[in-house]
């Protein structure tokens, strides 16, 4: 389902970031240094149909950069990605969202940004309401919510594309109590229906509960892969 | 650095995304007309103010105060700052909301110059209306209605063309060079200047008329100004239809291909 090969990210840390003519200009005689940073180096991943995959690894240690990579966002610097179905990205926390429009207008455009039509929205758009528990926001303007009614959203909105793959960045961190569970139900729910999922996350216990298999980033390359258990040993202990 | 290439293969093109392209293009415009015009009381109006404004500024000036001999001069000019308005503001609306949508472009992979066209639709509507204003003044002018004025479609047609292949090739760039954004300010300032917008044609020395129609921009003005208002001449002519054409396709396609380069690349750029 996704395949990917020898996948390298690399990005240039310039050592004085050039963004105009004028310091080009100016530096036009300077030579122009900068390191090479490898978000990823060397990354091969096979991901089978239906299994729910988590990844783990401390900070600035490659996981957003291959989810991203996955999500079509970011193109990697070499190697070969293959996705054979539609994806759902839930990387950030209501990213698509346009503060100064209303709740109801958010939903249309981040559906629609998600790859849904005007169709599949209006139907589930009652579902959206209730699940995200805003009845009584639906005309307010996004900014004046508050973060977690902001997520919450956002989560609502991503969990009924019917996209085969899901990928989910650290996102049930800010949810009350009742919110996680039911997001956990979705889950739950995700992995009867055959869904596929890329869970980032630094909550080492719903890897546990959820996940197939877990896989452990260290500096951009993979460090250990298998059962989330044995995984979750050696980060525990590295 | 390795060198090896990198392959796409990415199926959900194929499969569900294409078909909804249309309806996110719809959405966003939407979405961007309604925040623009949000928080201000005269609304939606002031896409007809802003023009009408500036049309009632320079006609004092240059028919008051200066006049120039011109039969129905506020109709070429209310036209001609229409027409040049459209292509301002669709060229520099495509960088600001490049900008405005990085956060977006960030994190959801959708094709890039979906924001570009719902940019250029939310510009299209403004210039429609203020089409429909130009009708009402040209109802209580002199000029009687001749079907040659039904090539404004045709020159319209020409017009988006060209705005927005402009755009498309300034917004591609716009990521790696920020200063595109004030040389471009600049370059509509020269631009409305050496465009016949406010003089007419007629007080420019014969020899510079080539040079000043190399601007497709001056032909489409002074092209539906002779198919609407009149005189007939020249410029509605199979020649510059031509000419228009072919430099309006030309900067399409340079400006397609060139940000279908780029925008790859524009989630770390920007």
């Amino acid at each position: 389902m996704i395949n990917i090969e020898q996948v390298n990210k690399v990005f240039r840390l310039p050592h004085d970031r050039k963004t105009t003519l004028r310091q080009r200009f100016v530096s036009i005689f300077q030579k122009n240094t900068y390191e090479r940073f490898y978000a990823l180096r060397d990354i091969n991943l096979n991901i089978k149909q239906g299994e729910f995959v988590g990844v783990i690894g401390k900070n600035g240690s490659g996981k957003s950069t291959l989810l991203k990579i996955m999500a079509r966002v970011l193109e990697p610097t070499s190697g070969r990605i293959s996705i054979n179905a539609n994806v759902a990205p839930f990387l950030e926390l209501g990213v698509g969202f346009q503060g100064d429009s209303t709740v109801k207008d958010n939903i249309f455009l981040y559906g629609a940004l998600l790859g849904m039509s005007r169709k599949e929205i209006v139907a589930k758009y009652n579902w959206i309401i209730n699940f995200s528990g805003l009845e009584r926001f639906v005309d307010a303007k996004l900014k004046n919510l508050s973060s977690g009614m902001q997520v919450r959203l956002a989560f609502s909105i991503t969990v009924i594309v019917e996209s085969p793959i899901l990928l989910v960045d650290e996102v049930l961190a800010v949810g009350d109590i009742d919110f996680q569970q039911k997001c956990y139900d979705s889950f739950e729910s995700f992995k009867k229906k055959g869904r596929t999922i890329v869970f980032v996350s630094h909550d080492l216990g719903s890897i546990e509960r959820f996940c197939d298999r877990a896989i452990l980033l260290k500096e951009g390359s993979v460090s250990a892969e298998g059962h989330p258990k044995e995984v979750l040993t050696t980060y525990k202990n590295d | 650095m390795p060198t090896q290439p990198y392959i796409k293969d990415y199926k959900q093109d194929i499969s569900s995304g294409r078909k909804n392209y249309i309806y996110l293009t719809l959405v966003m415009a939407i979405t961007d007309f309604r925040v623009k015009y949000d928080n201000s009381a005269l609304g939606y109006l002031w896409s007809l103010i802003k023009p009408l404004l500036m049309f009632g500024t320079l006609y004092l000036v240059f028919s008051v105060f200066i006049r120039w001999d011109v039969e129905n001069y506020k109709l070429h000019l209310l036209l001609g700052i229409i027409l040049w308005n459209f292509m301002a503001e669709v060229t520099q609306n495509s960088m600001v909301l490049l900008e405005g949508k990085a956060p977006i472009i960030k994190k959801i992979y959708f094709p890039r110059w979906i924001i570009i066209i719902a940019s250029s639709l939310t510009s299209l509507l403004t210039l429609f209306l203020n089409i429909i204003v130009f009708f009402f003044f040209f109802i209580f002018s002199d000029p009687p209605f001749s079907t040659s004025a039904l090539l404004l479609g045709l020159y319209l047609i020409e017009l988006y063309v060209f705005s927005v292949g402009v755009a498309l090739l300034l917004s591609a760039l716009y990521p790696k060079f920020r200063d595109i954004h004030h040389i471009w300010e600049v370059f509509i300032q020269l631009g409305f200047w050496v465009t016949p917008i406010i003089y007419p044609i007629s007080t420019v020395p014969q020899k510079y008329h080539t040079l000043i129609f190399c601007n497709p921009m001056a032909r489409i003005i002074q092209g539906s100004r002779q198919a609407i208002i009149g005189p007939p001449g020249d410029f509605t002519g199979f020649t510059s239809h031509v000419i228009i054409i072919s430099v309006a396709s030309v900067f399409f396609l340079a400006g397609l291909t060139l940000f279908n380069k780029l925008a790859p690349s524009f989630a770390e750029d920007l």
